[in-house]
């Protein structure tokens, strides 16, 4: 009895170390791909005390060709909100004697675009670990809502973006993989509405997507 | 095999469907809840006022009359707004003498009329409201809105027959939803609250 159960024990490992063995097997080296991500976005700083909960509502469609050597070249472009409810907020204008108490509805939508460069560290494998550095702006707009009144101020900034990830293939010589990816961002933007006012807005980014990969 | 595309398909659009989801809530909610707005006349000194009298009913103007309104409701809210007076070291003052203030509370529903006067206390009839700030304009009432008015019955412009708002508190979205007495004497508080400045100490 305890030989078959060994023997079985073995061929489960056998078969594990196969199958662990597989993703990383070579396949080919793509000569670029694609990403077409969801993208949750976590803001922290200054950028938390304006909405202090995760914006899940957020995609990423992004580019890399690669150079050579594991460099790649690429870009990114997306959108994305977070978005929060504050009860019973007041926000005073003291030159002008004013009190506004009221629920109110903040939110930031942005259109975040950059140039990529990144570095992976095993190209050919199917799960290639990668990490990268996106430089470039964004589009945001901060609405404050009372009631119907929405009060709103548009900011174009400069962003950087150090990201790390994962792009895993789904066979060794599939077109068709998966990303993970983590990124902490940094741009200049900033928010100055009545009381409230950020400045350097940054986030913590989680970003799972498709890839298509061309050989 | 040949499904995959099909699925990866599928999962984009999940993805675009999430990623794009309606935050809500929608502004309809919004409008839903009260909203506390107030203004006071940043140049005088609430200091030099020391009494003040209160209409006994609320007037109410729709589109198409103009009434005094003087139910359970009504009287709860001028109540607690003198307490409020009371509070910041104002004395109620006994006619006939004038006080310093007068206090009023009009509501408007469904109405875009602005312009109005209506002076409960008839020291000044046909007198003129200034006020010598910018008040917070709005376009319509049509979400109902209860205006209380702290008039300046102590610095009247004989010449040009005008009275003087040193205060006003708006509560907002009152036809929007459905609000007991407890909030909207909690928002009247409020008003109170969000102006400390409305005080004083001649007393």
């Amino acid at each position: 009895m305890k030989k078959i159960v060994s023997v079985i024990f073995l061929v489960f490992l056998t078969l594990g170390v196969v199958r662990a063995q597989e993703p990383t097997s070579a396949g080919y080296t793509p000569s670029s791909y694609y990403t077409f991500s969801w993208n949750t976005a976590f803001p922290i700083g200054n950028f938390h005390d304006w909405v202090s909960q995760p914006g899940p509502a957020g995609f990423d469609f992004g580019g890399r060709y690669l150079i050579r050597n594991g460099l790649a070249a690429g870009f990114n472009i997306g959108w994305q909100r977070v978005a929060k409810i504050y009860d019973n907020q007041t926000y005073t204008i003291p030159d002008k004697g004013i009190a506004v108490t009221a629920r109110n509805y903040r939110f930031t939508w942005m259109v975040p675009f950059q140039a990529v460069i990144a570095y992976h560290f095993i190209p050919q494998k199917v799960v290639s670990p990668y990490v990268g550095l996106g430089i470039g702006g964004d589009y945001m707009e901060h609405h404050l809502m009372i009631q119907e009144y929405d009060i709103y101020k548009t900011c174009w900034d400069f962003s950087l973006t150090p990201e790390i990830g994962i792009l895993a293939r789904f066979g060794a010589f599939s077109n068709w993989g998966a990303i993970l990816a983590f990124n902490y961002k940094w741009t200049t933007n900033r928010i100055d509405l009545y009381e409230e006012e950020s400045r350097d807005l940054q986030m913590l980014n989680i970003k799972v997507g498709i890839a298509l990969t061309i050989r | 095999m040949k499904t995959k595309p099909g699925l990866l398909i599928l999962g984009l659009g999940l993805l675009l469907t999430l990623s794009c989801s309606k935050y809500p809530p929608s502004s309809e909610r919004l409008l839903e809840d009260l909203a506390v707005i107030t203004q006071y006349d940043t140049k005088i000194d609430f200091n030099n006022y020391h009494t003040f009298i209160m209409a006994t009913s609320i007037v109410k103007i729709t589109n198409r009359d103009t009434t005094n309104v003087s139910d359970a409701t009504a009287t709860a809210i001028l109540d607690q707004i003198s307490k409020n007076m009371e509070a910041r070291g104002f004395i109620k003052a006994i006619t006939p003498v004038v006080p310093d203030f007068g206090v009023q509370v009009v509501y408007f529903q469904n109405t875009t009329v602005y312009t109005y006067y209506y002076d409960w206390w008839g020291y000044y009839p046909s007198w003129y409201y200034y006020y010598p700030y910018y008040p917070v304009y709005y376009s319509s009432y049509t979400t109902g809105l209860a205006n209380i008015e702290l008039v300046d019955l102590k610095v009247v412009d004989q010449n040009k027959k005008q009275l003087y708002l040193r205060w006003n508190g708006y509560i907002r979205g009152l036809l929007t939803g459905d609000h007991t007495t407890a909030e909207i004497l909690r928002c009247v508080d409020q008003a109170f609250i969000q102006t400390p400045q409305l005080k004083t100490t001649a007393n």
